[in-house]
């Protein structure tokens, strides 16, 4: 019963990395229509920044990740301004666009070996305790992981529905053509928008490079599967439903590891993406009328 | 009287919380240019799209050729001769303009992997025999020096009559169209008025979504009025102009061209 | 010295060919059919895997395991490879080739690489984990009794009838009306459909031509080098054969065997002979990768169909002068 508990706690960790990753990359696609498969190489360098502040410059390790998710801004920017968007704005067949972003993962998590080097890193964050919180046995740095997931998740939340830019953003991704002829300025939102997706990756990087404690060039890559899995069961576009889908997956994920050997347990991931696909493929969210 | 060549019978499509098709039921004789009228909204292309399989039957039947089709893909349809063709032209982009009347040349080509490596010979005939009937085809339409180009290159009205030689290289049984005159100028209207009338006379029947009431009237017969989902009344031009029912429907906001 | 020098250049032909075979297989079901098959290079590993297995014997030194062990010869075992691939790539498509948007069924492939990848690096059992298969017997070297030195020069022919067979069987792909449907469900699969293809059949067929194709490359690739590990064939792999496709020539084979040529021989090998720096052996790797990925970005970008773009047929054409065509209809409305 206890590694029940602590298997759901360790689900909820899951799930805030989960969130925070899923949530960047659902509102990408809502104002862009097509899957950055570079979203797990942002992950990657969100972490690597985080680590050059954190254990080059010696900043906390919180300090670190959050203005490691700012600088996250530059390069999505540039890569999306000058990279992707040029081939979005053709008419040409979509893709064309799938392959750039492939091409763009590569050049990125190549970026990143050439910069850092492949060796294993790890954050400098001394020792960690753990805390009981009900039947829950977490540390602090997961307590911090799901508060900082908390947090921002009633930030987009608040974005979305008190905003201009949120019902812009709502807008855009409801009907792009219909929100552009009404006045709102769709390019300037999209890139605000991808700049956004951009730090969430980077926070989900860091605290996913924090959770595993040892990480390398391809820790993104490698958990990218699992947030496509949150992304799809919520249904793609849908924020909410990421939020729901990187809770649903991130439970799933880590009660399995009591049944199964851990080694496996996030391709169980694999059988929720796929059985969404089969079944339902708008997601399960759209069970639930909503727009 | 023999049985219909398409039956539709309290058809319902609805999606979005929208009925769509809201129980429309007409009938189609062979050997007929039926037209399917009515105002925006009325239903027409969902109608068009659920007979042809690209949208599931929710609720009633459609019969065609005899059977009960209802729930048969798009690719058993059309290969029992029910052939659609699209509003906004759909052509097979970067295949040439010859290729696209290959293409839809299904059945009469052995289009299986293991024919490709062994049986090349007896493809090698069969192409040939295709490749003449597509070049018969698109001279008729004018489009022959054009065979070889990719079929992106032609113009909106090139591209129309592309549409409708491939509809009719599929040699099909029931051809339905979805407003093929939108967007043409009058030139190519009777061009194309005169291809579907003969095309008819060679024992093709039709079934065309249309909007501009002068070519409805002067090619169909019969005519089905759909309004809001259901069928309202099936007959003549003539016999609609007179129903009241109609004429507060559609024909009163109308205006033939 | 010249023995060392045909031997590099051997070394080279050989890698081109298998190469060729990758891109051919690509050729077809991303070039022809649409497909993005972002997993593409797991079929190669499971090639190279069973095929591995199947000619080697059990393993007998303590450490190293791997499953089956049939000590079979050349070239049943690489046909077990292929066999193997095409079986996989059958049951990953029967469940993933469907009518799902084209980026759906790629985040499907790219999980499917995922989990074979890490499964097959942390079981040690299977095929040996994170080591990889070692010691693969190469075809004929016992028979031959050659000079491991001279090994290659017996290779390259088995490498070049390996690939005649496969570039056969591309190039009557390529013409024929299988192929040609195939191309169509590229264009526009809701089209096709509603002209009597079977969609979902003509992608999953050639999606499993495509992992055949990649299982004989595996096959060959460890036959040849003996060994196979998962560093071989990260997921960086799988982006590197779409970019030689897509610089070669996209949709037809000499562009397949050009991008191989281009890609493989000339930007892989070329900045293989750059200087290595001591402090950073990764640095040439990664520099050639960050190449190729802004290649193929600028083909996509200013010539997306590729060095030699997909043939537009002439069907049946004699030399002699058509008759003049009616001039009414030239220009459309």
């Amino acid at each position: 019963m206890e590694l029940f508990f602590n298997s759901i706690g360790f689900g909820l960790v899951t799930a805030s990395i989960l969130a925070l990753a899923a949530v960047g990359l659902t509102l990408q696609f809502g104002m862009t229509n097509y899957v950055n498969f570079a979203y797990g190489d942002f992950m990657t360098l969100g972490a690597y920044l985080t680590w050059t502040l954190n254990v080059r410059l010696g900043w906390p390790f919180w300090p670190a990740l959050l203005v490691g998710a700012l600088l996250m801004a530059i390069p999505v920017l540039l890569i999306s301004r000058f990279v992707l968007e040029p081939f979005a704005k053709r008419s040409g067949p979509t893709f064309h666009i799938l392959i750039v972003t492939f091409a763009v993962s590569l050049i990125l998590s190549n970026l990143i070996l050439a910069i850092w080097g492949g060796d294993f890193q790890n954050f400098n964050v001394g020792e960690d305790a753990p805390v009981n919180i009900g039947p829950f046995l977490l540390s602090i740095q997961q307590l911090g992981i799901i508060g900082l997931a908390a947090v921002c998740m009633v930030a987009i939340h608040l974005l979305l529905t008190r905003t201009k830019l949120g019902k812009a953003m709502r807008a855009i991704s409801d009907d792009k053509n219909l929100a552009a002829v009404t006045g709102i300025p769709t390019q300037r939102v999209t890139t605000i928008v991808w700049v956004l997706s951009g730090m969430l990756a980077g926070l989900a990087g860091g605290v996913l490079a924090l959770n595993v404690s040892s990480f390398d060039p391809n820790v993104g890559v490698t958990f990218l599967f699992v947030i496509f899995a949150a992304v799809v069961f919520g249904g793609i576009g849908r924020p909410y439903g990421a939020m729901v889908g990187a809770l649903v997956i991130g439970l799933v994920v880590e009660v399995s590891a009591v049944f199964i050997p851990s080694a496996y347990k996030l391709d169980v991931a694999f059988l929720v993406l796929v059985g969404v696909l089969l079944v339902r493929p708008d997601g399960i969210m759209s069970l639930l009328a909503r727009g | 009287m023999a049985e219909p060549l398409l039956s539709v019978t309290d058809v319902v499509h609805a999606y979005g919380g929208v009925q769509a098709v809201n129980g429309c039921t007409f009938e189609v004789p062979e050997g007929v240019i039926c037209g399917l009228i009515g105002p925006n909204g009325a239903g027409k292309t969902t109608l068009v799209d659920v007979v042809a399989g690209a949208l599931h039957l929710q609720r009633g039947s459609v019969r065609y050729a005899g059977a009960d089709v209802g729930g048969w893909p798009p690719d058993r349809l059309a290969r029992a001769g029910l052939i659609r063709t699209f509003q906004l032209s759909r052509e097979f982009r970067q295949l040439t303009v010859l290729e696209n009347l290959l293409v839809a040349a299904t059945g009469r080509i052995d289009e299986s992997l293991v024919g490709a490596l062994f049986r090349r010979r007896q493809i090698a005939v069969a192409e040939r025999a295709l490749v003449k009937e597509a070049r018969g085809l698109l001279e008729i339409f004018g489009l022959d020096a054009l065979r070889n180009d990719p079929a992106e290159t032609l113009s909106g009205g090139q591209k129309r009559l592309l549409e409708l030689a491939r509809a009719v290289m599929a040699h099909p049984r029931l051809l339905l169209l979805d407003e093929p005159m939108a967007g043409i100028n009058p030139a190519l209207m009777g061009l194309l008025e005169a291809h579907i009338r003969r095309l008819n006379s060679e024992g093709i029947t039709f079934l065309m979504v249309e909007h501009n009431l002068g070519v409805v009237d002067r090619m169909c017969e019969p005519v089905v009025v759909m309004a809001e989902g259901k069928a309202l009344a099936v007959g003549s031009m003539a016999d609609h102009r007179a129903s009241d029912a109609v004429v507060t429907a559609y024909l009163g906001r109308g205006r033939p061209a | 010295m010249p023995h060392d020098l045909n031997y590099y250049l051997a070394t080279l032909a050989v890698y081109f060919l298998i190469y060729c075979v990758l891109t051919l297989g690509l050729n077809i079901t991303f070039g022809m059919a649409g497909i993005f098959d972002f997993s593409y290079i797991t079929f190669m590993a499971i090639g190279a895997y069973f095929a591995g297995v199947a000619v080697l014997p059990p393993s007998n030194v303590p450490g190293l395991q791997w499953i089956l062990g049939l000590n079979l010869g050349f070239p049943i075992d690489l046909l077990i490879g292929a066999l193997a691939a095409g079986v996989f790539g059958l049951l990953i498509g029967l469940v993933a080739i469907r009518r799902i948007r084209s980026d759906y069924l790629a985040m499907v492939l790219v999980a499917v690489w995922t989990i074979t990848w890490s499964v097959t690096s942390t079981t040690i059992g299977l095929f040996n984990g994170q080591q990889g298969l070692i010691g693969v017997p190469q075809p004929f070297e016992a028979q031959l009794g050659v000079n491991p030195n001279d090994y290659v020069f017996v290779f390259i022919p088995i490498a070049a009838a390996a690939l005649a067979i496969l570039f056969a069987i591309a190039y009557c792909v390529e013409r024929s009306p299988f192929g040609r449907a195939l191309r169509a469900t590229r264009e526009d699969q809701d089209v096709a459909a509603a002209f009597g293809k079977r969609t979902v059949r003509l992608r999953l067929t050639a999606m499993v031509i495509g992992c055949v194709y990649a299982g004989v490359a595996g096959a060959l690739t460890i036959e040849f080098l003996s060994a196979m590990s998962p560093n071989a064939w990260a997921i960086i792999e799988t982006v590197i054969i779409f970019s030689a496709l897509i610089v070669g020539g996209r949709g037809n084979v000499f562009g397949a065997v050009l991008g191989a040529l281009l890609v493989r021989i000339l930007i892989i090998e070329g900045t293989g002979l750059l200087p290595t720096l001591p402090d950073h052996p990764e640095l040439i790797g990664a520099t050639r990768n960050i190449l190729i990925g802004l290649l193929v970005i600028v083909v996509l970008y200013f010539r997306p169909q590729g060095v030699i773009p997909e043939r537009r047929r002439r069907y049946f054409e004699s030399r002699k002068p058509a008759a003049d065509p009616s001039s009414e209809v030239t220009k459309g409305g």
